[in-house]
């Protein structure tokens, strides 16, 4: 049988499962060595990718996360915004970058996750769904409700309110 | 609210953190040289798998005896050929008569002195 190789085109890869990680743990060194050290580890383990199970970015995600959640708590990076006298000093979107980072890193480990995964990692719903071994419609209803506490974090008015996942139906 | 959601998602997507260009480079080298050494290593694999494989086939039909036998005569054949042209000696030629062993000749002149038995003849003086 012809073998798939995941690696063949890693740029793309490489960026995506910075996105991912960056979301996860924050921005920076941390987040370059554990992108690295999922390479890796790809490369080590390249045949037990099968492509029947997912696409090459899906496998790479799932090795990141396994990394992630191996790490000790006591290395999450918490994420400082500079105050909004120093704007001038910055670029608006810069400042927005952080702001939005820094809201990601005060959800919840399952909220910042699910958030990581869809627009960090860039993936759909229902390959999340595959990864945390969920339904689809499970993902984006988790997906809409993480979305809601981003946007209360931030700030933005008129939200609607957002139940904690454990009084949720 | 619809647009606002939409908005957040989109930040989300266009300010998502993003690697350095060294960083992506030198990782991209990385793994471009992970994957280049180990299909080499394969493919050295796959070489000796191949040959181990016709080995097999070959052994299999009785080609390993008939190739030995044939390797034998060939070298038999090879000998043979050696040999006849090693030792061949040519007794006349005339580079052997030139530079060839010297043979000695019988003396003529001392067979017919022999012959005659030449007498000195009587001092007189």
């Amino acid at each position: 049988m012809l073998r798939v190789d995941p690696l063949r085109n890693p740029e793309p890869l490489i960026r995506r499962v910075y996105g991912y990680v960056a979301y996860r743990i924050g921005d920076g060194p941390d987040a370059e060595d554990l992108t690295s050290e999922t390479f890796v580890r790809a490369l080590r383990y390249r045949k037990s990718f099968d492509p029947q199970k997912g696409e090459p970015l899906a496998w790479l995600i799932g090795i990141a996360r396994r990394l992630i959640e191996g790490r000790p708590p006591t290395l999450e990076l918490a994420i400082e915004v500079p105050e909004q006298t120093d704007a001038g000093d910055l670029e608006e979107v810069t400042l927005r970058r952080l702001a939005l980072s820094a809201a990601v890193s005060q959800l919840e480990p399952r909220d910042r996750d699910l958030i990581a995964l869809r627009y960090g990692a860039d993936l759909t719903a229902r390959q999340i769904a595959e990864e945390l071994d969920l339904k689809t419609n499970a993902v984006e209803v988790a997906l809409h409700r993480a979305l809601g506490r981003l946007r209360a974090t931030i700030g933005e008015p008129g939200d609607p309110p957002v139940r904690k996942e454990g009084t949720a139906r | 609210m619809r647009h606002k959601r939409t908005n957040l998602e989109t930040e989300l997507r266009a300010n998502r953190p993003e690697p350095s260009h060294e960083f992506v480079n030198r990782l991209e080298g990385r793994v471009r040289e992970g994957r280049r050494s180990r299909a080499g290593s394969f493919r050295v694999a796959f070489a000796g798998a191949l040959a181990a494989g016709v080995l097999a086939a070959l052994a299999s039909v009785g080609g390993l005896g008939y190739a030995a036998t044939a390797t034998g005569s060939a070298v038999d054949k090879a000998k043979q050929a050696v040999k006849s042209h090693g030792v061949l000696v040519v007794h006349k030629s005339p580079s052997r008569d030139q530079y060839g062993p010297k043979v000695k000749k019988a003396k003529k002149a001392k067979k017919k002195a022999k012959g005659r038995k030449f007498k000195r003849p009587p001092f007189t003086g």
